[in-house]
Formats: structure tokens, C-alpha cells, sequence
């Protein structure tokens, strides 16, 4: 009498689901994402720092470790397309600055005219080692033999800015991602915890969040950045440094999180994966922290920037990170004293790459916290 | 009752408090006395309507049942496969683990009862992969059939929750409580959430299923037309105490116990020319954090005397294989479906 379950029931005839098309979380929100204007524009913006940093040596015309004493200071070249005989070209080019003293023995930089310098794409230049693989030399933008090109000037040493800045994007922006990254485990897999179990953990867990919170953040980092001894090697400094400022940030994501999985707690399907037998594990990382990824992004996003500045403020003052390691916080070191200010201040030019990368990773930020929870409508 | 070997669900004395917090310190202040006392039993192969209204209790005692809570008082026994009759309200969930294939669950709501980040396929399948029934392409071909049966395109595997209409999606609930071939199923509200017409088709699925797989089913719901559509045998709630159990023609033609004549007046009658008098109930439901004493519903009862705001009623066998707890339900002469009974 009793038949299985494989035999058809006559009532095969069923509705047609709504919607065409890859329907996974991911595929949601990339669509929800996508009609959001300012979150595109700080998705490239971040884009595009990252592949400067990532590919630096190409975007550097000159070598940003090499010294160059003779050229110290010089200030950035203005790309001209007319010249100084009112003279329309089609290529943009330079002239060379020149180093003049006026009647007070004061130096004065002036643009020698005598001389042209195109500018060129995807010239042979200064040989580096492409992703640290092979050996290449071949750059975005050149001038020819004799003739120079500092986009954003040169610093003290003479090294090229802008190519300094480039690389300097590796170091700040990787540590507040591989920071963000530390935070962001510790904080999610704590939070979820917490508010499965809840009880005595629960209660420990918050009371701990919340000494942590008390803690002035940029004095204890300073604290403790200060700490490292110099001695140790730069991979060691890099990691130590990205620990300290997860430390920290960490509890941010655990209450977030914590609060999601609360109210979760209480949903049928959580209920359902209990009725059928699922082990506490399987409840608390297959069913219950990929409902919470929604927050975690957004978190994430967030916390980035706030490292990057975190980073720029500590390097700046000499803590963490040092020479020949370069960061856009120790770039801006040199910008420390008004005269070195006052008479070139294109040395302030770090300011705006952290400018960039904060406004972008924000903006990347508020695009995805509208778009991490798909499921509103439903 | 225990000795018959037809009964594969026997539920004694059931109690549930849910203590009430109170102050800094969350002394309990209280309790919310959600199950007290509750007395029934299921024959294999039949289904049983729990009915009553929302807070009665019938939620929680279907959810003790498969320990989704830990009952504070009374014994289940259930009549495993093998034949073997067990005490489950205290076992371990690890003891509990394997009994689960066996007894399973339907959930009210559509939309909360599935994982919104899972295909239709995981969440099928997912019994299946936690008891190591199957793997990999075997639980595809199981689900596939799980779908048909239940009449969904297995083509639609690969899809989300979201994707889906109320009726599709408590259907995707029923193949994955149907996943381990189960032999009790307690349908909490199944269709409580969908809108009528979709209502009338997964009722019917559920009973042809039911016929079919020889399942017993422990049938919840408010609404008493669609419990009688689909019941063998009726039990009534009322603010945690079970107060008429009897099969379903006969509670509803001849019912002892004034709370259901009450329920039974506020179902529409099909034919719009007979006008028949309702009877409205004065008061409130009382909360079950603080029940009358005597019989729990004597304020609201029409036919209530002294007695029965003293003594609370047993739940009898006043008729056969007819439960009431009611004093008078012997004397009193309540009107059913067709009208007063004789």
C-alpha cells in the first residue's frame, strides 16, 4: 500500500518562476550595485589606485629608490602644447626647469624655452622586475635622453613623486586590506558566535567588546607601534603593524554581526535546520554566517579607509612604518616643517592619493551597504 | 491507550512553561504556562487536526513533539519503525538525531522557512547530506524526485527561494520535510500563509500524499473548515489545555464542549440563505501567563456555573472514542454543523 515517493502526482502542472537569469546573492547585488552611480565612481577610483599601485615601476618614469641629489626639490612640469613662440603642437611637451639666482642670491626656478621635451607612451626606460617575475623596461610615459619629467615634482633626494607615490600605494593600501582582512575574520566568526549561543559567552563577549571600545584607538597604536624595535626585518614590521590596527577595528563588525544573527536566530529556517538534526556548526557556518555577509562587506569597505588614515597619521609622526619602506604617510614626512612647505609645496601631493583612496573606498562603501541586502522586496 | 499497536504517537501529560524575565537580575517572575497538560494520541496512517486560535498553545505543543523544546513536564512516546516504543522528552539531541528521519516538520511561512542564500536543490537535499544518505549526484537525483513528487519541474533546482510564489515555495518545504521519507509529519499551519486558491491546491497535494505514503500527520491550524478537510480525528485548544478530541464528523455535528460549539457557529455555512445564529464569544482570551483558576474557560462560557470556576475538568472519555473536558458535557445539548444534536 505504501508506494515511494517517485511516482508522479497529477499535479505537475506548475507556475513559472518570476525571473530570467543567474539568481545567486552575488549576481543580486552586482545588479543593485551597478545602478548606483557614485558607488561605480568609487569602484573605479579604487580600481585605478590599485593598479598604480600593483604596477608602479610601469607608471614611474623614474626609479623612486635611486637617488638623485642634483635634482633635489625640483618643482612639477608644466605640460605645454603651445610654445614660447605661441606655436600650436600636437604633442604635449616640457621644458626643463633651470635653477636661477635672482639679485638677493635667492633661487628661483625658470623654465629654459630653448628646449623641447615631447612627451612620449610606452617609452624603454630604468629597468625594474615586472610583478617581481621578470626583468622589463618599459614605461607609460617618457621624455626623450637629456630632458626630464617629475609630474608632481621631486622630493629632497630628487626622486620622482609621483612614481614614489605609485609605490607607495603597495604598502598603504595592502597593510589596511590585510588589516581589514584580520579584523573582519576575527570580528565576524566572534559575532556569530556570540549570538547563537548567547547566555554566559554572550554576556563575556560583550562586556570584552566593550572594554576594547574604550580604548583611545590612535594613542594605543601609537603605543604600540612604538614599540617595535627596529631591528626587526620589514616583512615582520608589515604584519605586526597590520595586527595592530585589527586589534582595534575588530569589534565593530563582532556587534553588527552579533545583532544580525540575533534576530536571525529567531527565522524559520533556522528552526527548519535544527528540526532536521544540523549539528550547531553547520547551523552557525552554512547557514547562518553567510546571512550575515551582507554587513561584513559593508563593514569591510569601512574599516579600509579608516586603517589607510590610521596608517598616514602614525607614519607621518615616525611610528611604524620606516625608510627605505615608503607609505603615503611617510612620504608626507617631509612636509613636516613650513619653509621645506612654504618653498615646494607640491611635497604635500601624498595628501591627495589618501584623499582619493578614502572618498573612493566610501563611496564603494555607501554603494554596497544599498545593495548588500537583495532581498528587501521579498 | 499505549498497548495499541496502531498508536505510533502518544503524548501524556505534555507541559511547556516558557519562564517570564523580570527586573536587573531576570528573576523569574512568572511562567507562560504555553502547554499545561496536554493529553492525545495518534493512530499510524491517520491525521489528527489540532485546532484553535493563535496563542492556544498548538504551535508549541507540535514543536515539543520533535524537541524543537524541551518539555517541562509529561511523557511522548512515539512507535519507532522497527516496532519499538520509546520515551523521547528527555532523550539527548544526539539520541534524538536519528529519530528526526522519521518524524519531520512543514512550517508556516513560505517565506522564512527557506534560506534565502540556498538553491532549492541544497535545501532539498539538505537532510539527505547531515543524515549521509546520499552524495553529490545521488542527492540530484533524489531531489528530482522529491520535486515531482510534490509537483515542481526539476529543472528549477538550481534556482532560489526568492524566484518562487507562496504556493511554489511551501511546496519546495514539503519535498525537503518528505527528503527522508518520514512516517510522522507535524504540518505546523502549512497553508495558514498562502491565499485560498493556492490553499485548495497544496491541501489536496498534502493529502494525496498522505494517502499515498501512508503518512500519519499531526495537522495544526486556526481555521477549523480546512482542518476538516483533511482530518480523521479533531482535537481542540484552548490557552494550553486540550478541551474536546473526537473524530471529525462527530465533533462537528455533536460537540460536548462549549468552546467548539462557539468555533463551530463562526464557520460560514456554504448555503448564503441560512441565516444561523453566532454565537460570539464576550472577552478576552485569557493570557496564558495567568489562566483562570477552575476551567480555563469558564469566563467566557455561556453555560458556566460555580462549579467551574472552582474545579478544573479532566479531559474524559464522555462518549466513545470522544474527549471532552467539560463538567456538564454529558447534560449539555450543543448546537453542531447541522444544528442542535440530539
Amino acid at each position: 500500500m505504501k508506494s515511494d515517493v517517485s511516482s508522479q502526482t497529477n499535479l505537475t502542472k506548475t507556475l513559472e518562476p518570476l525571473v530570467e537569469g543567474r539568481e545567486g546573492y552575488f549576481n543580486l547585488v552586482w545588479r543593485k550595485f551597478r545602478k548606483s552611480r557614485i558607488a561605480i565612481l568609487g569602484g573605479i577610483i579604487v580600481l585605478i589606485l590599485s593598479i598604480m599601485a600593483i604596477f608602479s615601476d610601469f607608471f614611474s618614469p623614474y626609479d623612486p629608490v635611486k637617488l638623485n641629489m642634483q635634482y633635489g626639490y625640483t618643482p612639477p612640469h608644466r605640460i605645454h602644447f603651445i610654445d614660447a613662440g605661441g606655436k600650436f603642437h600636437f604633442r604635449p611637451f616640457v621644458y626643463k626647469w633651470t635653477r636661477v639666482l635672482d639679485e638677493n642670491m635667492f633661487p628661483h626656478w625658470v623654465e629654459d624655452t630653448s628646449q623641447r621635451y615631447e612627451i612620449r607612451l610606452f617609452v624603454r626606460g630604468w629597468e625594474y622586475r615586472f610583478l617581481g617575475l621578470f626583468p622589463a623596461t618599459l614605461h607609460l610615459y617618457g621624455v626623450e635622453e637629456g630632458g626630464s619629467i617629475y609630474l608632481l615634482g621631486t622630493d629632497k633626494f630628487g626622486r620622482d613623486i609621483f612614481g614614489r607615490c605609485a609605490l607607495a600605494g603597495r604598502i598603504s593600501l595592502s597593510m589596511s586590506f590585510f588589516g581589514t582582512i584580520i579584523s573582519v575574520a576575527v570580528g565576524s566568526v566572534l559575532g556569530v558566535i556570540s549570538g547563537y549561543y548567547g547566555g554566559r559567552f554572550d554576556e563575556l563577549m560583550q562586556r570584552f567588546v566593550e572594554f576594547v571600545q574604550s580604548f583611545p584607538q590612535l594613542p594605543l597604536w601609537m603605543a604600540l607601534a612604538a614599540v617595535i624595535p627596529p631591528t626587526w626585518d620589514q616583512m615582520t614590521v608589515f604584519v605586526t603593524m597590520s595586527v595592530i590596527f585589527a586589534l582595534l577595528s575588530w569589534t565593530l563588525l563582532a556587534r553588527e554581526v552579533r545583532g544580525k544573527v540575533l534576530a536571525l536566530r529567531e527565522t524559520d529556517f533556522i528552526l527548519a535546520a535544527r528540526e532536521m538534526g544540523a549539528s550547531d556548526a553547520r547551523i552557525i557556518f552554512y547557514h547562518l554566517y553567510p546571512n550575515t555577509l551582507s554587513h561584513t562587506i559593508v563593514v569591510l569597505t569601512l574599516t579600509i579607509p579608516s586603517i589607510i588614515l590610521a596608517e598616514s597619521f602614525l607614519s607621518f609622526l615616525g611610528i611604524g612604518i620606516q625608510e627605505p619602506l615608503v607609505s603615503w604617510g611617510v612620504m608626507m614626512r617631509e612636509a613636516q616643517t613650513i619653509q621645506t612647505l612654504g618653498f615646494n609645496l607640491w611635497i604635500i601631493s601624498p595628501v591627495f592619493f589618501i584623499f582619493l583612496a578614502v572618498l573612493g573606498f566610501n563611496f564603494l562603501g555607501d554603494g554596497l551597504r544599498d545593495a548588500a541586502d537583495p532581498y528587501t522586496i521579498v | 491507550m499505549s498497548a495499541d499497536q496502531d498508536i505510533i504517537l502518544e503524548v501524556k501529560n505534555l507541559k511547556k512553561y516558557f519562564p517570564i524575565s523580570r527586573g536587573l537580575f531576570r528573576r523569574t517572575a512568572g511562567h507562560v504556562k504555553a502547554v499545561d497538560g496536554v493529553n492525545f494520541f495518534i493512530r499510524e496512517g491517520e491525521v489528527l487536526g489540532l485546532v484553535g486560535e493563535s496563542g492556544c498553545g498548538k504551535t508549541t505543543v507540535g514543536r515539543t513533539i520533535l524537541r524543537l523544546y524541551d518539555p517541562t513536564a509529561g511523557e511522548i512516546w512515539y512507535r519507532k519503525k522497527d516496532g519499538e516504543l520509546i520515551e523521547i522528552s528527555r532523550i539527548s539531541q544526539k539520541e534524538m538525531k536519528p529519530l528526526r528521519r522519521e518524524m519531520r516538520m512543514i512550517f508556516q511561512d513560505p517565506y522564512s522557512s527557506l534560506n534565502p542564500r540556498l538553491t532549492v536543490k541544497d535545501i532539498i537535499g539538505e537532510p539527505l547530506i547531515i543524515h549521509g544518505i546520499a552524495r553529490g549526484k545521488e542527492v540530484e537525483e533524489r531531489v528530482e524526485e522529491l520535486m515531482r513528487a510534490v509537483g515542481l519541474d526539476p529543472a528549477y533546482m538550481r534556482r532560489y527561494p526568492h524566484e518562487f510564489s507562496g504556493g511554489q515555495r511551501q511546496r519546495i518545504g514539503l519535498a525537503r520535510t518528505l527528503s527522508l521519507s518520514p512516517r510522522l509529519i507535524v504540518a505546523d499551519e502549512p497553508v495558514s500563509a498562502l491565499d485560498v486558491s493556492i490553499q485548495a491546491q497544496v491541501l489536496n497535494l498534502l493529502q494525496e500524499l498522505q494517502e499515498r505514503l501512508g503518512l500519519t500527520l499531526l495537522f495544526i491550524a486556526h481555521d477549523l473548515s480546512v482542518v476538516e478537510h483533511v482530518s480523521d480525528r479533531i482535537a481542540v485548544m484552548y490557552v494550553g489545555k486540550l478541551v474536546e478530541m473526537a473524530e471529525t464528523g462527530v465533533l462537528l455535528r455533536h460537540p460536548l464542549h462549549p468552546y467548539t460549539e462557539a468555533l463551530i457557529s463562526a464557520v460560514p455555512p456554504a448555503d448564503p440563505d441560512v441565516r444561523l445564529e453566532r454565537i460570539v464569544l464576550e472577552g478576552d482570551v485569557p493570557s496564558p501567563a495567568n489562566p483562570p483558576a477552575g476551567c480555563v474557560f469558564h469566563p467566557r462560557c455561556r453555560y458556566a456555573q460555580d462549579l467551574c470556576g472552582r474545579e478544573e475538568p479532566q479531559l474524559v472519555e464522555v462518549e466513545t472514542e470522544h474527549y471532552a473536558s467539560c463538567h456538564f458535557a454529558a447534560e449539555l445539548r450543543l448546537r453542531g454543523i447541522g444544528g442542535v444534536s440530539e
